[in-house]
C-alpha cells in the first residue's frame, strides 16, 4: 500500500517534471509565435489600437480570439466580415447601424483612433489561429434567388460593404431596412439621390443614418439602384 | 476556537459574504441585459457589470481563503497568530484596494483583460497586501510547535498563487502573448494552485468533521494534488488551441486537460469516503454537507462540464460562447464558493460559541442555493448549445441568434432567484451567530480538559 512519503514524492516529483516540460514548451512557443502572428505587421498603429481596445475594456462585451464576454459579436474576423469602411462608419455611431437592438457603448473616437482600432482588428484577423473561428459547416446554400433578381450589373463595392448590413437584395443581406429589390421602380433617380444624401432630412426620425457619402459614391449607388426594377 | 487570534477570520468571512451579495446584484444586471432589458446601459454598461461581477467573485473568494487560513494555520501550528493587529491592517488594505478597484471600473479605469482588470498601480498594492498576509501566516507556521501536511499544502498553494499573479502584470504589445500569459494567472490559479488551497482546506475540514486518522487523510491529499499538477500544468494547453500558438498545443492541451477531471473526481471521492468512514456523526452536520457538497459539485462543474468542452474538436465550436459561461459558473460555485461557505459553516459555532447549525434555515440555505445554481447551469447550457448550433454551425447573424436565445435568460434569472434566496438564508444565519466571543474559547478549553 502507498505510504505517505511515497505520496509526497509523487506530488513533488510530478510537479517538478511537468513544470519543466511546460517551461520548455513555452520557450519553444515563444520562438514560433512571431511568425504565426505576423510580427512584422504589428505596427505602431496596431499597438495603439490594442491600447484603445484594452483601456476601454471592449473585451467586457466582445470576444476576440474567442476570449472575453458573450454579449456582443466575436471580432477576430470582423474586418473580413464587415470591411474597414463599414466598421469606421459603425464606430462613429454604433446605435445608428442597429437601431433598437442590443446597445454598444457610444465612444467618441477621433478618425485617427478609429483607424487604429481597425488596424488592430485587421492584424488580429491575420493571426494563424489553427482555424478559429470555423466556417459554419451546416450553412444553408446561398439562395438561388440572387441570380434570379433582375440586376443589371454587380453592386458597387460600397453597397457590399455598408448598405448590405441593413438591406437585402435578392434575399441576402440585413433586415434593418426594407429589401431593395425593385427599388428602382419605386423611386426615381433624383428621389434616390436626395434620400441617400441625407435620409433624416427627407424623413425625420428615420432609422437610416446619414452616411455622409462622397458625391461620386452616391452617384454610383443611385445609378445602380435605379437599375433594380 | 483554541486561540484568541483566530477570531480575525470573522472579519474576512463577513467581507466575503458582503461582496458575494454585491456580485449577485451585478449578475442580475447582466442577466436582464441578456434578456433585452439593458435599462442601466447608460450608467452601468455591460462591460462594467461583467468586470465588477468577476472581480467581486475573485476578491470574495480570496477573502474567504484568507479568513480560512487565519483560522487554520494557528490551529495546525498550535500557537497564536504571529500578529493579530497585522492581520487587521491587512484586511483593511484589502478592503481599500477592493473599493477603489470597484469604483474605478465604473469610471472606465481598468485594463481590459478578462479577470485581470485591476489597473496596474493597484496591482502593486495587491502584491503588498498579499505579502503582508503571507508574512503573518508564514511567521506563525515557522514559529509553530508543529507543522502539518494540511497546513503546508495550504501555505504552498497560497505562496504559489501569489507568485503566479506576477505574469499577469507584464505588458505586451501583442494580443497573443498577452493572452498566453494571462492564462498563467487564470488557468494555473483555478486548475492548479487554488486546488492546493482547496485540498488543504478540505483536508482540514475532513479531519475535524469526520474524525478519520490525519495520516490517512493527508496521504490522499498528496495523491490528489499530485494529480492536479500532473494534468493541470500541461492542461493549460486547452487555452492555447486557437490564440495563435503552435498546433502541437491541440494535442498537449487535449490530452492533459482531459485528465484534469481525475483530480476533481479525487476530491469528490475523498470527501465522500472520509465522511462515510467517519459515520457522519459530527453535530455540525451542515458544515459536513457543504464540505462533501464541495467535493461533489466541483467534480460536476469543473470535471464533468470542463471535460464536455475541453477536447479541441469540441472547443473549436464552443470556444467563447455561453457554453463557457455555463461551465464557469458551476465550476467556481462547486470548487470555491462552496468551499468558503463550508469553512464559514464550520468555524462560526466555534468562534461565537453558539450552535446555530441546526434547524431549517442553514439546511434550506444549502439545498436552495445548490438547486438554484444547478438550474442556472442548465439554462446556460441550453442557451449555449442553441448559440453554438445557430451561430457557429449554421452561420446565422450574431444578434439574430441572441434574440432567439433570449428566453433562456428568463430561465437563468428564475434559477438565480432561488440561488439568491439560498444565499440570503445563509447570510441570515451568519448574522444570527453574532460576533466572535471570548467565552467561546473558554468553552473549547473546558471541552479539551474534560
Ligand atoms: C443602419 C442601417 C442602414 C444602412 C447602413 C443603410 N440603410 Fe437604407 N434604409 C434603412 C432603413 C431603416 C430604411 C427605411 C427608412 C424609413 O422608411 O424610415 C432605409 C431605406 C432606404 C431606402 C428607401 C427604400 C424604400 O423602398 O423606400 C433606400 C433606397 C436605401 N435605404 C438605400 C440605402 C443605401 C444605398 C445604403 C448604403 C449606402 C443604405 N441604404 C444603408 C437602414 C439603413
Ligand atoms: C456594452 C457592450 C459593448 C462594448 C463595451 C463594446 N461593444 Fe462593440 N458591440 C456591442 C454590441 C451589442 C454589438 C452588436 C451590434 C449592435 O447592436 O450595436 C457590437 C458590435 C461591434 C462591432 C461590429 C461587429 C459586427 O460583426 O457587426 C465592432 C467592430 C465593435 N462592436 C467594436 C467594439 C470596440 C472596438 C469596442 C471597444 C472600444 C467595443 N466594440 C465595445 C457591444 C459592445
Ligand atoms: C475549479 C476549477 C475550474 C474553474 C473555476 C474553471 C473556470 C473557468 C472559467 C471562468 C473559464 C472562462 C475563462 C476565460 O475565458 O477567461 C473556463 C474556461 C475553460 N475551462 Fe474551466 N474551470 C475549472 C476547471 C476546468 C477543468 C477541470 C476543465 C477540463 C476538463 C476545464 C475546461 C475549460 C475549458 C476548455 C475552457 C475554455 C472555454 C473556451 O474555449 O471558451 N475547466 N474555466
Ligand atoms: C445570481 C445570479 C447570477 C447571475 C444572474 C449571473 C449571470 C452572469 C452572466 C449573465 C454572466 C456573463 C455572461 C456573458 O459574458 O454574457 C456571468 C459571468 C460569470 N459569472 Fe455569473 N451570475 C450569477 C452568479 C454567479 C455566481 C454565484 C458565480 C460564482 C460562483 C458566478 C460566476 C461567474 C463567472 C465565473 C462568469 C464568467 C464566465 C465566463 O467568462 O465564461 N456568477 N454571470
Ligand atoms: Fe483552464
Amino acid at each position: 500500500m502507498l505510504s505517505k512519503s511515497q505520496a509526497r514524492l509523487f506530488f513533488i516529483g510530478g510537479t517538478c517534471f511537468f513544470s519543466a516540460i511546460f517551461l520548455g514548451l513555452t520557450f519553444h512557443t515563444l520562438g514560433q509565435v512571431d511568425a504565426r502572428q505576423n510580427l512584422d505587421l504589428l505596427t505602431a498603429e496596431v499597438a495603439r489600437g490594442k491600447e484603445i481596445w484594452d483601456s476601454n475594456n471592449c473585451m467586457g462585451c466582445h470576444t476576440i480570439l474567442g476570449e472575453g464576454a458573450y454579449y456582443a459579436p466575436e471580432l477576430t474576423q470582423v474586418v473580413k466580415r464587415r470591411g474597414k469602411e463599414w466598421i469606421s462608419i459603425f464606430l462613429r455611431d454604433p446605435q445608428a447601424m442597429f437601431p433598437g437592438k442590443r446597445r454598444m457603448v457610444q465612444y467618441d473616437f477621433s478618425d485617427e483612433q478609429i483607424g487604429d482600432v481597425i488596424a488592430f482588428l485587421d492584424w488580429i484577423g491575420k493571426i494563424d489561429t489553427n482555424g478559429f473561428p470555423p466556417e459554419p459547416d451546416l450553412a444553408m446554400a446561398p439562395s438561388l434567388v440572387v441570380q434570379a433578381s433582375a440586376q443589371t450589373s454587380a453592386p458597387p463595392a460600397y453597397f457590399q460593404q455598408v448598405c448590405i448590413a441593413c438591406h437585402s437584395v435578392g434575399g441576402t443581406g440585413g433586415s434593418v431596412g426594407p429589401a431593395l429589390d425593385g427599388v428602382g421602380s419605386r423611386l426615381t433617380a433624383p428621389e434616390l439621390d436626395r434620400w441617400l444624401a441625407d435620409p433624416p432630412a427627407v424623413k425625420p426620425g428615420t432609422a437610416m443614418p446619414n452616411l455622409n457619402l462622397p458625391d461620386a459614391t452616391r452617384a454610383e449607388l443611385v445609378n445602380w439602384l435605379s437599375g433594380l426594377r | 476556537m483554541k486561540f484568541k487570534s483566530q477570531r480575525v477570520a470573522y472579519l474576512f468571512f463577513a467581507t466575503s459574504l458582503l461582496l458575494f451579495s454585491l456580485q449577485i446584484v451585478y449578475g442580475f444586471i447582466m442577466g436582464f441585459a441578456h434578456l433585452g432589458f439593458d435599462v442601466l446601459h447608460d450608467v452601468i454598461p455591460f462591460n462594467v457589470a461583467r468586470t465588477t461581477h468577476l472581480n467581486l467573485l475573485v476578491v470574495w473568494l480570496l477573502s474567504g481563503f484568507m479568513g480560512a487560513t487565519y483560522f487554520i494555520v494557528p490551529e495546525e501550528a498550535d500557537r497564536e497568530l504571529y500578529s493579530e493587529k497585522l492581520a487587521v491592517v491587512q484586511w483593511a488594505a484589502l478592503v481599500i484596494v477592493g473599493v477603489i478597484a470597484i469604483i474605478g471600473f465604473h469610471l472606465n479605469y481598468w485594463e481590459g483583460r478578462k479577470f485581470l482588470e485591476i489597473p496596474r498601480p493597484l496591482d502593486y498594492l495587491v502584491v503588498v497586501d498579499v505579502l503582508l498576509f503571507l508574512f503573518n501566516v508564514g511567521m506563525t507556521a515557522w514559529n509553530g510547535k508543529r507543522f502539518t501536511t494540511t497546513g503546508s499544502v495550504l501555505l504552498v498553494g497560497l505562496v504559489a498563487a501569489a507568485l503566479l499573479y506576477l505574469p499577469g502584470m507584464i505588458t505586451f504589445e501583442s494580443q497573443v502573448l498577452d493572452s498566453y500569459f494571462r492564462w498563467w494567472v487564470v488557468h494555473l490559479w483555478v486548475e492548479g494552485v487554488w486546488e492546493l488551497i482547496m485540498g488543504g482546506i478540505l483536508s482540514f475540514l475532513l479531519i475535524k468533521l469526520t474524525g478519520v486518522d490525519r495520516e490517512v487523510i493527508e496521504k490522499w491529499l498528496y495523491v490528489i494534488v499530485g494529480f492536479t499538477f500532473l494534468s493541470g500544468i500541461l492542461g493549460t494547453g486547452h487555452h492555447y488551441y486557437y490564440i495563435g500558438t503552435p498546433e502541437y498545443w491541440l494535442l498537449v492541451g487535449g490530452v492533459f486537460s482531459a485528465l484534469e477531471p481525475l483530480a476533481f473526481l479525487g476530491m469528490a471521492l475523498y470527501a465522500v469516503t472520509m465522511a462515510r468512514r467517519g459515520g457522519m456523526s459530527h453535530p455540525n452536520r451542515i458544515a459536513l454537507f457543504w464540505t462533501v457538497g464541495c467535493g461533489i459539485m466541483s467534480f460536476v462543474g469543473a470535471g464533468f462540464l470542463g471535460f464536455a468542452h475541453t477536447l479541441p474538436q469540441v472547443n473549436l465550436w464552443t470556444h467563447g460562447t455561453i457554453i463557457t459561461a455555463m461551465h464557469g459558473h458551476m465550476a467556481f460555485w462547486g470548487a470555491y464558493a462552496m468551499l468558503v461557505l463550508a469553512i464559514i459553516s464550520y468555524t462560526m459555532p466555534l468562534m461565537t460559541g453558539r450552535k446555530l447549525f441546526t434547524g431549517w434555515v442553514p439546511e434550506w440555505a444549502f439545498w436552495t442555493s445548490n438547486i438554484g445554481m444547478l438550474g442556472m447551469t442548465g439554462a446556460f447550457a441550453v442557451a449555449g448549445i442553441a448559440q453554438v448550433y445557430m451561430e457557429r454551425k449554421i452561420g446565422m447573424d450574431f444578434l439574430a441568434v441572441q434574440e432567439a436565445i433570449e428566453v433562456h435568460f428568463g430561465g437563468v434569472l428564475l434559477a438565480a432567484c432561488l440561488l439568491t434566496l439560498g444565499i440570503a438564508m445563509f447570510i441570515w444565519n451568519f448574522i444570527q451567530y453574532g460576533l466572535p466571543k471570548e467565552e467561546a474559547m473558554a468553552a473549547e478549553h473546558l471541552r479539551h480538559a474534560a
